[in-house]
């Protein structure tokens, strides 16, 4: 078997746009799952009834699926429900969105649930609302917990957006097994891809460990 | 009663805060079973009495941290207020000091005292400050300004916590036994600085296991025995000439020799 390194050479520009593309959508999805995931866990916690249902069903819901049944799901559903026609891009980063977002969401919860009584107490007893112990006291600190979590779940997220290569968003995935396909360099693609992924994702998880030391909680 | 009042120097003052007949009660346990008391201006008032007789319980309904099931809690000639509202004005006049301190971890000495002024009182920030600077000067920890509660000793976290309330400027502060989480030499350090705070005047009302501290600073002293007051007066009364064998129990199981 004669191997022709050439192929991930020549496609290079096609590899490096598919890479912006798996950022693009890595920071996107955050950028949406962080803002949700506090408010379903708010929801949760402090919502009336009805909205506290809703949450959690929302949760428990999108937690449980595979992934890549919410992009097919997002891919197929998402335009006749909502009689939009959304783009690949647009439906993938939904897809991503609805997952992250139910677990941010319940880091989120467990991150403010750590956060003991006596906290709120001493806040309230300063004079406080509820509102204000909540954002000045309790959110500062159950995120600085949680945030070795939230970097965990970036580094499973910017591997996890591969799945959306399956509706065709020409992310790195997409973009290789597009190469492999006209080339029929099977290999040396799929080796490509592996290396272009640990080479971005490695660093990243160093940076998740980086993180957990330096925001070790100490009281 | 009349007795008792001769003996009551401060009892002439207004009361800030005035119990009556309070009931609470957690499910099928009672925890106050009608619990009458006046704290007057300038008044140290300690309450004293085994684990979970219902002093803490008392302090925390006194700003409404629990609610209460029955009686009434008056605050400076005013009923608790039910409300949040009424409520949260109350409290920014009422100083709370809690067992286990309740710093915020996240917040340094400075931030935690200037945290009610700014978030609260809504001063500026130069005021905050200032006012930061000035309670933690007056508790001795004017360098320790820049430190996180995790580098301050417990003794330290306890001075850096009554500053905090103090900066709310209150006219009472409640001490929910806040010596009881330190280590002994630290203890010393932390009912100095509540003498100091006795004798400039100030209203408090301290739920504490110092007797000797009681004996001292207290002007009246209850002592608690399940939901009840069994016996209030003067400390000369309770500690060396105790009226009822509860109190006479309690305090020599604590080794006191009345």
């Amino acid at each position: 078997m004669t191997l022709d390194w050439s192929v991930v050479w020549q496609y290079r520009a096609a590899l490096a746009e598919g890479t912006a593309t798996t950022f693009l959508l890595t920071i996107a999805t955050m950028a949406i799952a962080l803002p949700c995931g506090i408010v379903v866990a708010g929801l949760r916690l402090y919502g009336a009834a009805p909205l506290r249902a809703l949450a959690t069903g929302y949760v428990e819901l999108f937690r449980n699926l595979p992934l890549i049944l919410v992009v097919y799901w997002a891919f197929y559903v998402l335009p006749i429900l909502t009689g939009l026609g959304l783009s690949a891009l647009a439906t993938g980063l939904a897809a991503l969105s609805l997952n992250v977002t139910a677990y941010n969401a319940e880091t989120f919860r467990a991150g403010i649930n750590s956060i003991r009584r006596g906290q709120v107490e001493a806040a309230l007893a300063l004079g406080m609302t509820r509102t204000q112990a909540l954002r000045r006291i309790v959110l500062p600190q159950a995120l600085r917990r949680v945030l070795p979590v939230l970097a965990s779940t970036w580094v499973s997220l910017f591997k996890d957006t591969s799945l959306v290569s399956v509706i065709a968003v020409t992310e790195l995935a997409y973009v290789s097994m597009q190469v492999r396909a006209q080339t029929f360099r099977v290999l040396e693609m799929l080796t490509a891809m592996a290396v272009i992924y640990w080479l971005l994702g490695y660093p990243q998880a160093k940076l998740v460990d980086w993180i957990q030391r330096r925001y070790a909680v100490s009281e | 009663m009349s007795a008792n009042v001769d003996l009551r120097a401060k009892a002439s003052g207004p009361s800030v805060v005035r119990y009556l007949d309070v009931v609470k009660r957690y499910g099928s346990f009672t925890a106050l079973a009608g619990v009458s008391l006046d704290v007057h201006a300038g008044e140290v008032v300690c309450l004293i009495g085994p684990s979970g007789s219902g002093k803490s319980t008392l302090l925390r309904c006194t700003n409404g941290l629990e609610t209460i099931d029955g009686g009434e809690i008056e605050f400076e000639g005013a009923r608790l207020g039910r409300d949040e509202r009424t409520l949260r004005a109350m409290r920014q006049r009422m100083g709370m000091v809690f067992q286990n301190f309740e710093l915020f971890p996240h917040l340094t000495a400075e931030q935690n005292v200037a945290e009610g002024p700014r978030t609260v009182l809504r001063t500026g920030l130069a005021e905050a400050k200032r006012r930061a600077a000035a309670m933690l000067t007056k508790v001795g920890l004017a360098d320790k300004a820049a430190s996180y509660p995790s580098a301050l000793s417990g003794g330290q976290q306890q001075r850096v916590a009554i500053a905090r309330a103090l900066a709310m400027e209150p006219d009472v502060m409640l001490f929910d036994e806040p010596t009881s989480a330190l280590d002994p030499e630290t203890i010393g350090e932390v009912l100095n600085v509540m003498k100091v705070l006795a004798d400039e005047g100030m209203t408090m009302l301290v739920v504490t296991h110092e007797m000797s501290f009681a004996r001292r600073v207290g002007d009246w002293v209850a002592v608690f025995d399940a939901g009840r007051i069994v016996e209030e007066g003067p400390p000369e009364q309770i500690f060396d000439r105790p009226a009822t064998p509860r109190t006479r129990d309690f305090l020599s199981h604590l080794g006191w020799d009345a």
